[in-house]
C-alpha cells in the first residue's frame, strides 16, 4: 500500500501554487461574477497554463498534450478547484468536449475545435438537461429535424453553465421519433447561430451559472453532427466517464479549514470546543472524500469500471462541500452572511456555502448516485 | 499510489475467516456468554493454528497490514477474544491495552494475569484484573484492572509521550469496528431481500435501499480511510496518534449510523440474539467506548490537530502557523 502521488504529481502540485500566486489575486472568488475583470484573469491564466504546456497536460501528445497520468489529472483538478478554479469555463473543453471529439469527431471537428481548446481561447456551454429531462436525460425531447442534408433544431434546454458567455454548445437533440436512447444525436453549434435565445437564470449561486437555452428553429449542417446520428448516447456516456471523478470539491474545502484556521489561530482556544471538535470532524470528512476520489482515480487507472466507487466518491465528496460549508459559517458566526472583499477571506465562505446548495444536485443528484449504489449491493430486481 | 491492502494481508484474512467460521462464527461468541471459559480454549487454539501468534504488527507494514485484516476478520464474528491486545503482547507475553483515565476498563481483561497498560497522555503500567468480568449484556467480558506497580488513574502530564503501541492499538481496534460494521451491513442486506411485506421484498422500498446506498458509502470512506491511517503509521510515524485518533472518531461515528440503520432494517429482529445482527452490535460496545467514546475522542483529536497538524493538501493546526 502507497498513498503517495509520487514526485511528478508533486513537482506539479508546486508549480500550480507557484503559477496561480503569480496569476490570480489573492480575493478570487472565480471567474463568474458581474464584474468582468474575473472572466479576464481566468481567459489570461488559461493562456498562461497553455503557453506552460499545462493547460491540456492531461490530453494524448498526439493531440498536442502533455500525456499526464490521471494522477496528474487528479492534481490539476484539486489545485483548480481548490484556487476556485482559475481556468473559468475552460474546465469544460478540456475535461470531456475535448476527448469526446478526439474520441468520435470527424478530422475536420478535430482541426477546427481542439487546437481552439487547446489555446484556452473558447468556451463551450453543455446542453444537456431539460424541464422534463434532468436526472431521467433519455427523456429529452428537443428535436433535430432533418431539413435538406442538414437539420432544424428546436427545444428548450436548461441549467446550462456558462451559456451566456460560450462561443460553443455541445448539444443532445433527437433526430427521429424514437424514445429513450434511441435518435438522441450529439451536434456541436455555435452560439450566435440565428434563433438560439439564452435566458440567465437568478439563483444562489451567483452569476452566469445556470441559464435556459432555447432553439427555435436553428439551422446546422450535417457536419455538426458528433459521432453520427442516433449515437449521441454513446458520446454522453464518454462525457460522463470523465465526469466520473466529479469536482475535487474537498480540495477547496481543505483550503479554506486550511486559510480560516491560520486566521483563527490567534483565538483557537477561545473558540466553542464544539466547534473544535467540529472541525476535528470535518478535516477528516475532507480527508475520507479525498480517499474515496483517490481510490475511484486508482480504479479507472487500473482498467476497473468504477461506477460504484464513483458515486460513492460523489456522494461522500458533495456531502462534504456541505458540511465543511456549515463549518466554516459556524466559526465566523454571524459574518457568514457578509459578502464582498471585506467579509471574512474576501467573502470566499459565504460564497462556498451558496454554491455548495447544488453540489448534491450538479452532474447528477445524490439520489441517482445513492440508486447506483444501492443496486450494486442489492442486484438489479430490487 | 496503491491504495489496496496486500495480497498476502487478504488472503491471510480468508484464512481466518475459513477458521472463525469453523468455530460458528458468531455462535461462539454466544458460548463465549454463556460459558466465558470457553474463549481461552477454543478461540486461541484457531489463533493459533492459522498462525497469528507470528504476527507482530510493529515490525513491518506487511505484518501490520495482515494483523489489520485479521482484526477486521474477527470484528465479523465478534470474536470473543482480546485479539489486538495479544497482537501487542510484550515479551512476556502479556497483551497490551488503551485505557481511559480513571477506570482502567478492558474488554476481556479477565482471559489475562497480567496486561500492559497505557492512556492517551502516556504510561505503561503492568496492571491485572481486580474482578469478574462486568458480565453485561453490552459488556459481558469487560473486566475492570489494577495496576501492580503504581495507584490506579496515576494522572500523568499531558505532554508525557505516548505509548509507541497506542496507535496501532487504536487503529486495530478500528479495523475491529470496520468487521462488524460490515458484517451488519451485509446481513442487513441479506435481511431485506428476504423480508416480504406489502407483498414484496423490503428491498423494493427506496427508503430501504438509500439508507443501505448510505451504509455502503460511510463504510466504503471508513476502509478507505483505515488502509490510509495503516500506511500513515508506517510512512509518517510522528503523526501516527493524530492519524488514529482519526480513525477511531470515524469508526465509532461510522459505526454508530450503520449499526443503528442495519439493526432498523431488521425490524424487531434485530434486538433478539438469536439474530447474528443483534450479538455484534452488543459485543461491539466494548471496542466503541473504551478507552474513550466519541466525544472523549474528538476533544483529543481536535487538541492533537491544533497541536501537530493535520496531513492534507494544505497546512493545519496552530504549529504550522
Amino acid at each position: 500500500m502507497d498513498f503517495d502521488l509520487g514526485e511528478q504529481a508533486a513537482t506539479l502540485r508546486t508549480r500550480l501554487r507557484a503559477l496561480i500566486a503569480t496569476a490570480i489575486p489573492e480575493d478570487y472568488l472565480g471567474a463568474f461574477t458581474n464584474d468582468p475583470a474575473d472572466l479576464d484573469v481566468a481567459q489570461q491564466f488559461c493562456q498562461r497554463l497553455a503557453h506552460e504546456g499545462l493547460l491540456t497536460i492531461a490530453w494524448p501528445t498526439r493531440y498536442g498534450g502533455g500525456g499526464g497520468s490521471m494522477w496528474d489529472q487528479t492534481v490539476v483538478r484539486e489545485e483548480m478547484w481548490a484556487h476556485h478554479e482559475p481556468r473559468g469555463a475552460q474546465y469544460m473543453g478540456l475535461n470531456w468536449v475535448g476527448p469526446a471529439i478526439m474520441a468520435y469527431g470527424t478530422e475536420a471537428q478535430k482541426q477546427q475545435h481542439l487546437s481552439a481548446i487547446a489555446a484556452g481561447t473558447v468556451i463551450w456551454c453543455q446542453g444537456f438537461s431539460e424541464p422534463d429531462a434532468g436526472s431521467d436525460l433519455a427523456s429529452l425531447t428537443t428535436r433535430a429535424s432533418v431539413d435538406g442534408d442538414g437539420y432544424r433544431i428546436s427545444g428548450q434546454k436548461i441549467w446550462t453553465s456558462y451559456a451566456g458567455m460560450a462561443q460553443w454548445c455541445v448539444l443532445a437533440a433527437r433526430v427521429g421519433s424514437g424514445e429513450r436512447h434511441e435518435g438522441i444525436t450529439m451536434f456541436l453549434l455555435p452560439m450566435d447561430a440565428p434563433g438560439i435565445t439564452v435566458r440567465p437564470i437568478r439563483s444562489m449561486l451567483g452569476y452566469h451559472h445556470l441559464n435556459e437555452v432555447f432553439f427555435d428553429d436553428v439551422a446546422v449542417g450535417p457536419d455538426a453532427v458528433l459521432g453520427g446520428v442516433g449515437e449521441g448516447w454513446a458520446v454522453i456516456r464518454q462525457a460522463l466517464a470523465h465526469e466520473r471523478v466529479g469536482i475535487a470539491r474537498y480540495a477547496r474545502c481543505e483550503r479554506l479549514l486550511s486559510a480560516l484556521g491560520a486566521a483563527l489561530a490567534p483565538h483557537w482556544h477561545d473558540l466553542p470546543a464544539s466547534l473544535q471538535g467540529q472541525w476535528a470532524k470535518a478535516l477528516v470528512q475532507v480527508r475520507v472524500a479525498r480517499l474515496l476520489a483517490y481510490r475511484t482515480v486508482h480504479a479507472q487507472a487500473t482498467g476497473e469500471v468504477p461506477d460504484v466507487l464513483a458515486s460513492s466518491a460523489r456522494i461522500a465528496v458533495t456531502q462534504c462541500d456541505q458540511a465543511v460549508a456549515e463549518v466554516l459559517c459556524q466559526a465566523v458566526e454571524e459574518r457568514a452572511l457578509e459578502a464582498g472583499p471585506t467579509a471574512p477571506l474576501y467573502g470566499a465562505i459565504e460564497d462556498h456555502w451558496r454554491y455548495a446548495q447544488a453540489a448534491t444536485v450538479a452532474s447528477g443528484t445524490i439520489e441517482v448516485q445513492r440508486m447506483i449504489v444501492a443496486k450494486a449491493l442489492l442486484g438489479p430486481r430490487a | 499510489m496503491n491504495p489496496v491492502l496486500p495480497t498476502e494481508a487478504i488472503e491471510f484474512a480468508a484464512t481466518a475467516a475459513k477458521a472463525f467460521a469453523a468455530l460458528g462464527g458468531v455462535d461462539a461468541a454466544r458460548r463465549a456468554e454463556e460459558e466465558p471459559a470457553r474463549r481461552e480454549g477454543e478461540v486461541t487454539a484457531a489463533l493459533a493454528a492459522i498462525g497469528a501468534g507470528d504476527l507482530d504488527p510493529r515490525a513491518n507494514p506487511d505484518s501490520l497490514a495482515a494483523a489489520a485484516a485479521l482484526c477486521e476478520t474477527a470484528g465479523t464474528v465478534a470474536l470473543p477474544f482480546p485479539l489486538v491486545g495479544t497482537l501487542l503482547r510484550d515479551s512476556q507475553q502479556r497483551p497490551f491495552a488503551v485505557v481511559p483515565e480513571g477506570l482502567w476498563r478492558v474488554d476481556h481483561g479477565d482471559l489475562f494475569p497480567q496486561w500492559r497498560v497505557a492512556s492517551l497522555t502516556g504510561g505503561d503500567t503492568i496492571a491485572a484484573a481486580n474482578a469478574a468480568p462486568l458480565g453485561s449484556r453490552l459488556g459481558p467480558f469487560v473486566t475492570d484492572l489494577h495496576a501492580l506497580d503504581r495507584p490506579t488513574g496515576d494522572p500523568r502530564p499531558l505532554d508525557a509521550t505516548p505509548h509507541p503501541d497506542l496507535a496501532i492499538h487504536l487503529t486495530l481496534t478500528a479495523w475491529h469496528i470496520l468487521g462488524t460494521t460490515g458484517r451488519a451491513l451485509e446481513l442487513a442486506v441479506e435481511h431485506v431481500q428476504g423480508r416480504v411485506q406489502f407483498g414484496k421484498p423490503i428491498a423494493a422500498f427506496q427508503s430501504v435501499q438509500f439508507q443501505l446506498a448510505d451504509c455502503s458509502v460511510a463504510l466504503a470512506g471508513l476502509r478507505e480511510l483505515a488502509c490510509f491511517t495503516l500506511w500513515r503509521l508506517t510512512a509518517a510515524p510522528d503523526d501516527a496518534l493524530t492519524d488514529a485518533l482519526a480513525l477511531r472518531l470515524h469508526a465509532i461515528d461510522v459505526a454508530r449510523t450503520v449499526l443503528r440503520t442495519t439493526q432498523q432494517l431488521h425490524g424487531a429482529a434485530g434486538v433478539c440474539d438469536e439474530y447474528d445482527i443483534c450479538v455484534l452490535i452488543r459485543l461491539v460496545q466494548p471496542a466503541l467506548r473504551l478507552p474513550w467514546g466519541a466525544e472523549r475522542t474528538t476533544e483529543a483529536l481536535a487538541e492533537a490537530i491544533a497541536r501537530h497538524g493535520f496531513e492534507g493538501l494544505f497546512p493545519h493546526g496552530l504549529a504550522s502557523r
